[in-house]
């Protein structure tokens, strides 16, 4: 067969075409739909440097302003995970801050996989960026230093008391805040009561005993059974065992980031979860922290480690068996986990910077806050913590909260969290490689990409 | 036109004579240019300016401190100079030769084989595969890749579970991902999953046009099976596969969407990127837009490099 002139001369344009818009297409931002990696990707915090963010002078607040004037106007609030923030909490801001202001608010909810992407799209541009905008507590300082917010000392004195620290420290840069705390989360222990009563155990109260009871409950759960569902590479909760030994992933020195993975605190930290994942899971060694609850659905696993809004995950035959308590430390009490939450903040390209802080502050009332803690979701402002109430869940939030700790505060972090640095660091070491090897390894990489 | 050319099919190739020749130069003249308008404008508008501020960005460092306004600043050649000194990078690019390599080998053997099945099938058979093929192809890859990933899971994955109770091993629990070697074996199959029915669909049309006399001929003169396919099929229908083949070569060096979801399923990243998702990773998740535009340049180089040969014998067969 041989094709007409025409036939060929189209097909040899198309083919041209395609090889321009194929590479064309694999260069720089080529994201066709992939999203297998996002929805834990985001959700975290940190910032654990003690800058003093009182001190922060008073600058050009947004003014306030009044009723009428705005009426016609709209502004847009991103918030983040398409479910994160419940319904009526969204319904109660659009109404309220009609009735505030008379202009519009428009939510949007962008999933957390997309959030930075689209964020980096957006932000930069005054035509398209959202005016309020939520973002996890990890992602937050990648911004505060590219000037993507808008500088909020002067409305923080109208917000209230707000907190957790750490959470302020992740959204202010060079003694200014530009993110403010919106809601935050912990990571706990939910665990199997039946299982424990079976195996005759209690609740551990130091992490030796956790790490004991983990395996016991999978040498009574057979084959494929995990005492501890535990995924090798899930180091959001296994650097809670860093933390417990008093060891951090990376500290400042100086101006310079330093490495800590290999420091004797974080090794002896390491061994003892390389132990625990060795002897009571059975969870695939790249296994990431993404629905802990199905092997425990499953009757696979007695307990898992997640945010505290994984217990609505669980199905209700298992619920009735379900308890909660916060991971012990080494030495007793509660040990440091790693923070979740949220931080919310006006754009620095936001065309209506006023009704933006209007916003902020209906966010930051009495309402507002008072509905976010009786959904479960940790309030800024401390009064209304209580309102989380008073079971075992709500207990173990708010004592896993009180220590919580936060990623190194480097506007480079995001670069190690979407290198899957701590990813496949975990995953070695859940691989049987030597803790203190691999993790001076690390420690150099991420003094490399920290210090950019 | 059209009709008129492909039935006057010669046997072996004919020497082209002056009227021929002339004949085509007249058809050719200015008109089909401006057919070709349409077409140049579309790549000019969609590709032009990408491609010319990813140039300009190769030569800067640009980064997010850029992106929401910084001013960007010439570096010359930093940015290839840092890459073509990266051994990783030279990594990627070895992985992504020698999985392209055996994914278009494979595709290609695998979709010429199931047109010569349906050239052949009674019509039953034939439609139920053509059917079969057609949905695959079009299926969503995210679709695909979610129900490939079930298949391959480690717990409650049906090939563990087909593998252990066929009785080849014990694959309880067995992780496909977590070696480089079985991961890419894991994406082989999915790619080429992906790409036979374009091939197979190609390369049957084309076996369609194969004229029966020539055939006939053949095995009249005593040619077997084999050289009939080597001596009348194959010349037949190389034009077509050819395109195929560098369409393939295209599509499985910048394959992107299949690694990264397998990526963010399991498996160790660092040591599984291909060119598409080192370039993504180094441009979307950690900024270096300055990098990552030379690195994409470098892979449009590369495509042309291996392309090449087929483009030339493309343009080659247009101007006999």
């Amino acid at each position: 067969m041989k094709l007409s002139t025409m036939t060929r001369a189209a097909v040899v344009t198309t083919v041209a075409a395609t090889l321009l818009a194929g590479c064309g297409q694999g260069s720089t931002t080529d994201d066709p739909t992939d999203d297998a990696t996002d929805d834990a990707a985001a959700d975290e915090g940190e910032a654990d440097d003690g800058e003093a963010t009182d001190g922060a002078e008073e600058t050009d607040a947004p003014a306030e302003t009044g009723g009428e004037e705005a009426s016609g106007e709209t502004i847009t609030l991103w918030l983040a995970g398409e479910t994160d923030t419940p319904v009526e909490l969204e319904e109660w801001l659009v109404t309220a801050f009609n009735e505030e202001t008379g202009a519009t608010l428009e939510v949007q909810r962008i999933p957390w996989g997309e959030l930075l992407e689209r964020a980096n799209q957006a932000l930069p541009d005054p035509d398209n960026t959202p005016d309020v905008i939520e973002m996890g507590n990890t992602q937050v300082p990648t911004y505060t230093s590219v000037g993507a917010f808008e500088d909020l000392s002067g409305l923080l004195g109208e917000l209230g008391d707000i907190g957790p620290e750490g959470f302020i420290e992740a959204g202010t840069y060079e003694d200014t805040v530009y993110a403010v705390p919106y809601y935050w989360g912990s990571r706990y222990i939910f665990f199997d009561k039946a299982a424990f009563s079976d195996a005759g155990l209690e609740v551990p109260t130091t992490l030796e005993e956790f790490s004991t009871a983990a395996i016991a409950l999978r040498e009574a759960g057979g084959d494929g059974f995990s005492g501890l569902w535990l995924p090798g590479q899930d180091w959001r909760n296994g650097i809670s065992w860093i933390f417990a030994h008093g060891g951090d992933i990376a500290v400042k020195e100086g101006d310079q980031w330093v490495g800590a993975l290999s420091s004797p605190e974080s090794v002896a930290g390491l061994t003892q979860w390389q132990e625990l994942y060795a002897g009571a899971s059975t969870a695939p060694q790249d296994g990431k922290d993404a629905e802990a609850w199905v092997p425990f659905n499953n009757g696979e696993a007695a307990m898992f480690m997640a945010p505290s809004w994984a217990r609505w995950s669980v199905e209700e035959t298992r619920a009735e068996d379900l308890g909660a308590f916060a991971l012990p430390g080494v030495d007793g009490g509660v040990a440091p986990v790693f923070a979740g939450g949220s931080n919310i903040a006006i754009s620095a390209q936001s065309q209506h910077k006023e009704l933006a802080a209007d916003l902020m502050r209906l966010i930051f009332s009495d309402e507002y806050q008072t509905m976010l803690a009786e959904n479960g979701l940790g309030p800024a402002n401390p009064e209304f913590t209580a309102l989380m109430g008073d079971d075992e869940f709500a207990q173990a939030a708010i004592s896993a909260a009180e220590n919580a700790k936060l990623t190194p505060a480097s506007s480079e972090w995001a670069a190690v969290e979407t290198a899957s640095v701590m990813e496949e660091f975990f995953g070695r070491i859940a691989g049987g490689e030597d803790v203190a090897t691999v993790a001076a390894e690390v420690d150099t990489q991420l003094a490399d990409m920290l210090n950019g | 036109m059209t009709d008129q050319e492909t039935a006057r099919v010669p046997l072996t190739p004919t020497p082209v004579t002056a009227p021929d020749r002339r004949r085509r130069r007249r058809r050719g003249g200015l008109g089909g240019y401006w057919l070709l308008l349409p077409a140049i404008a579309v790549l000019l508008i969609g590709e032009g300016y990408p491609l010319v501020r990813q140039v300009i960005m190769s030569f800067q460092e640009f980064g997010r401190a850029q992106q929401f306004g910084a001013p960007p600043e010439w570096i010359g050649l930093d940015n290839y100079r840092a890459l073509f000194t990266d051994s990783q990078m030279w990594g990627v690019v070895v992985r992504s030769l020698v999985f392209c390599a055996v994914n278009v080998a494979l595709t290609m053997v695998i979709g010429t084989t199931f047109a010569l099945i349906m050239l052949r099938a009674p019509r039953v058979p034939r439609v139920v595969l053509q059917v079969s093929m057609l949905l695959c192809w079009a299926m969503p890859v995210i679709a695909a890749m979610t129900a490939w990933q079930w298949l391959f899971d480690s717990r409650y994955g049906l090939i563990n579970w087909t593998l252990t109770n066929l009785g080849l091993g014990d694959f309880t629990r067995h992780n496909w991902l977590i070696e480089p070697l079985s991961f890419y074996l894991v994406a082989t199959v999915i790619v080429v999953w992906m790409s036979v029915p374009f091939v197979a669909f190609t390369a049957y049309a084309a076996l369609t046009q194969v004229p029966e006399d020539a055939l006939e001929a053949g095995q009249i003169d005593g040619a077997n099976a084999w050289q009939r396919w080597r001596f009348i099929i194959y010349p037949s229908i190389r034009p077509a596969l050819t395109i195929v083949l560098m369409l393939q070569i295209v599509w499985d060096l910048r394959v992107f969407a299949q690694i990264h979801y397998l990526q963010g399923v399991g498996g160790v990243p660092s040591e599984t990127h291909l060119l598409g998702t080192y370039i993504y990773t180094l441009g979307v998740g950690q900024s270096e837009y300055g990098m990552a535009s030379a690195f994409a340049l470098f892979v449009l180089v590369l495509t042309l490099v291996l392309t090449a040969r087929y483009v030339h014998a493309l343009l080659k067969a247009e101007t006999v």
